[in-house]
């Protein structure tokens, strides 16, 4: 017996080599996963990096020039980033090359496409009449806003939208968390259905409609009318946030002496912060993309928005100029970028009525 | 308790449903009532109604020749966006980011969802210059640098070229929805089923697949109503060309009302719209927790 077993031993239970197979194997399998999602993400990020590369240093033309060298420099750098988080694993180390990693190809960045950078793209920021000026007289959109109204009008859209809908979604959904009453469930089930029903099929009439109040061709129609299609989303977040307050806090507010209402403004509406802070940026969102409804309900070029700038400026002085267009492209795109990723957290947190799992 | 004064009562309910429901009423109901009605009309570029008909159906059904080919159109882009990218992409995107570390796969989901961050017109542009059929648009200089002859997507296979722009973004809603639903299986079931020996695709067929199901389902009936009635990217991307050949239904009921001046007709090409959308509506209905969402208040004093 122990001859047998002191005979098998030495082939079977060699832990050392079978701990570093498997170990090679699952950092080959890592390796393939960053290779497949590194490749996969190409077509996205490539035409990004484009846009900001143009932007910054384009003169004639979107030229790919500095393009290439750009990626030729952060793609052998996210290589040997995926080569470091497979291969190290000490996380001091790990930390340390990683810096190193970074510095050098920020030198690398600088002195290959240092040079070619520069500001002249972004003389629409400053001159007004820049696009009459590329297209000569023989333009056929007439005079163009400035950018600045666009911003200016894009922004207020946004605001205002925001505010609305934080302040209706707050108040409504309040109410259908807090308060019973006939044909609450009927309500809510005709929130639900609104919420999915495609609001987009319903642009014909609401165009009529607006013409017919005399409210076509205003920055309050568009308003009012993203607004309403915003609500019932934000209504049920809102409501999903109030139902998670619990209720001591209200009744023991009100056995204090407040009343409803003041219950609802010192006591419950502190405890939602989070709630009104996503639903706002995102109907700020919304509303600083908002395409399809402002080029059916806006037609003065005065009423204009950076989306209906953009596109006007892409389809008429294209031609001439790529990098400028494409600089108003990183103008009107940081913005929404930016709001995004700082609010990733709050945005996140939004959910609607809990989808079955 | 003593009960509520019933003007108190109403004065609150105005006070915070009011507003919501008036603009909803003003935004949905009113406009799809308005819809039915302009659909019997014979409204043309000028906005007055002349006459009630039943015209624009008898159009609808079998005198427009157009309309079976747009069908179509509409059948074959919703199916393959659906299939390759919002289900199938998505789902490997979820599958293989959270495989990776937690902040690894974070970095390639945000890459993915930089197109949904970005303005539609941001996004369109991206696209058209990406096809452009010169040898500087970026699809072209790839290929010539591979030795391919040059491309010229938007004029020859616009299909394609729309199935892609669309497919990039609405592989983004399924990757965080499936993201999620895999990262709230229970742990012990994959080092379950690795004790038994399973390998990597075992583990996906036998325990994630039918871990997320459900939301398999929700996201295919959620994205094919999204896909059917938007048409903001193809619009902006290929304006529904070259002739009609990427005219899906939904820009297709845009066109006939806002380029044709063909309102009425347009007005009842939409309530075919209106009906899907009601009926897809209506099945998601069965997604949702109703009895967690319609739980009754439990205090209730005012």
């Amino acid at each position: 017996m122990d001859v047998a077993l002191a005979a098998s031993a030495p082939e079977t239970t060699d832990w050392e080599r079978l701990a570093a197979r498997s170990r090679l194997r699952r950092r080959t399998t890592t390796a393939l996963l960053y290779t497949v999602l590194l490749l996969g993400s190409l077509p996205i990020v490539v035409p990004y990096l484009w846009l900001f590369t143009v932007a910054l240093s384009g003169r004639v033309g979107a030229s790919t020039f500095v393009l290439w060298r750009t990626l030729a420099v952060l793609l052998p750098a996210l290589l040997i980033w995926s080569i470091l988080r497979v291969g190290i694993d000490d996380r001091r180390r790990l930390r340390v090359c990683e810096i190193v990693l970074v510095i050098v190809t920020f030198v690398a960045l600088a002195v290959l496409t240092g040079p070619y950078l520069h500001t002249g793209n972004w003389r629409f920021l400053w001159n007004a009449n820049i696009a009459d000026q590329l297209k000569g007289a023989a333009g056929v959109g007439g005079t163009y806003p400035s950018v600045w109204t666009a911003f200016g009008n894009s922004l207020f859209l946004a605001i205002t939208q925001m505010v609305l809908v934080a302040a209706v979604s707050t108040l409504a959904g309040y109410y259908l968390s807090r308060f019973d009453f006939r044909g609450r469930g009927g309500y809510l089930k005709g929130l639900l259905v609104l919420h999915a029903f495609p609001a987009m099929t319903l642009i014909i009439p609401i165009f009529l409609l607006l013409h017919w109040v005399g409210l076509l061709d205003t920055l309050t129609g568009v308003i009012l009318v993203v607004v309403a299609l915003e609500l019932p989303f934000a209504i049920f977040v809102m409501k999903g946030f109030f139902d998670a307050v619990p209720w001591d806090i209200e009744m023991s507010a009100m056995t204090d002496g407040a009343s409803r209402r003041q219950a609802f403004l010192l006591v419950v509406l502190p405890q939602v912060k989070v709630g009104m802070l996503a639903v706002a940026v995102f109907a700020f969102l919304r509303g600083w993309e908002e395409y399809v409804f402002v080029r059916t309900l806006l037609l003065q070029k005065s009423n204009w928005t950076m989306s209906l700038y953009l596109f006007w400026m892409s389809a008429d002085v294209m031609g001439t100029d790529y990098a400028m267009v494409s600089a108003i492209g990183v103008f009107y795109v940081l913005p929404s970028i930016i709001l995004y990723t700082m609010c990733q957290k709050y945005l996140t947190q939004m959910t609607l009525g809990g989808i079955k799992g | 308790m003593t009960t509520a004064p019933r003007l108190r009562v109403w004065l609150d309910r105005i006070l915070f449903l009011g507003p919501g429901t008036l603009l909803l009423v003003m935004f949905f109901i009113v406009p799809v009532v308005v819809d039915v009605g302009i659909a019997f009309t014979d409204m043309g570029r000028d906005l007055q109604v002349t006459g009630f008909t039943t015209e624009n159906f008898r159009r609808m059904f079998g005198g427009d020749r157009r309309l079976p080919s747009v069908m179509l159109v509409t059948l074959i882009y919703v199916t393959c966006t659906l299939a390759i990218f919002n289900i199938g992409y998505g789902l490997l995107l979820a599958l293989l980011t959270t495989a990776l570390p937690d902040r690894a796969g974070g970095f390639f989901r945000a890459i993915w969802l930089l197109p949904r961050m970005s303005p539609s017109v941001v996004y369109a542009l991206l696209w058209s210059w990406v096809v452009a059929p010169t040898d500087f648009g970026l699809l072209n200089q790839a290929l010539t640098a591979v030795g391919l002859p040059l491309a010229d997507l938007k004029s020859n296979l616009p299909m394609l070229l729309v199935v892609l722009a669309n497919g990039f973004i609405g592989a983004s809603f399924g990757m965080i929805i499936f993201t999620s639903a895999i990262r709230s299986i229970p742990q012990h079931l994959f080092y379950a089923a690795q004790v038994d020996g399973a390998g990597g695709l075992a583990i996906v067929r036998h325990i994630t697949l039918p871990a997320i199901r459900w939301q398999l389902s929700f996201v295919t009936i959620y994205q094919a109503l999204a896909l059917l009635v938007s048409f903001e990217y193809i619009w902006l991307i290929t304006n529904g060309g070259p002739f009609f050949d990427t005219t899906v239904y939904a820009l297709y009921v845009y066109r006939r009302a806002f380029e044709n001046g063909q309102y009425a007709y347009g007005a009842a090409l939409a309530l075919g719209l209106v009906l899907v959308g009601a009926a897809l509506a209506l099945v998601l209905w069965r997604f949702f927790d109703m009895r967690a969402l319609l739980q009754k208040p439990r205090i209730e004093v005012s």
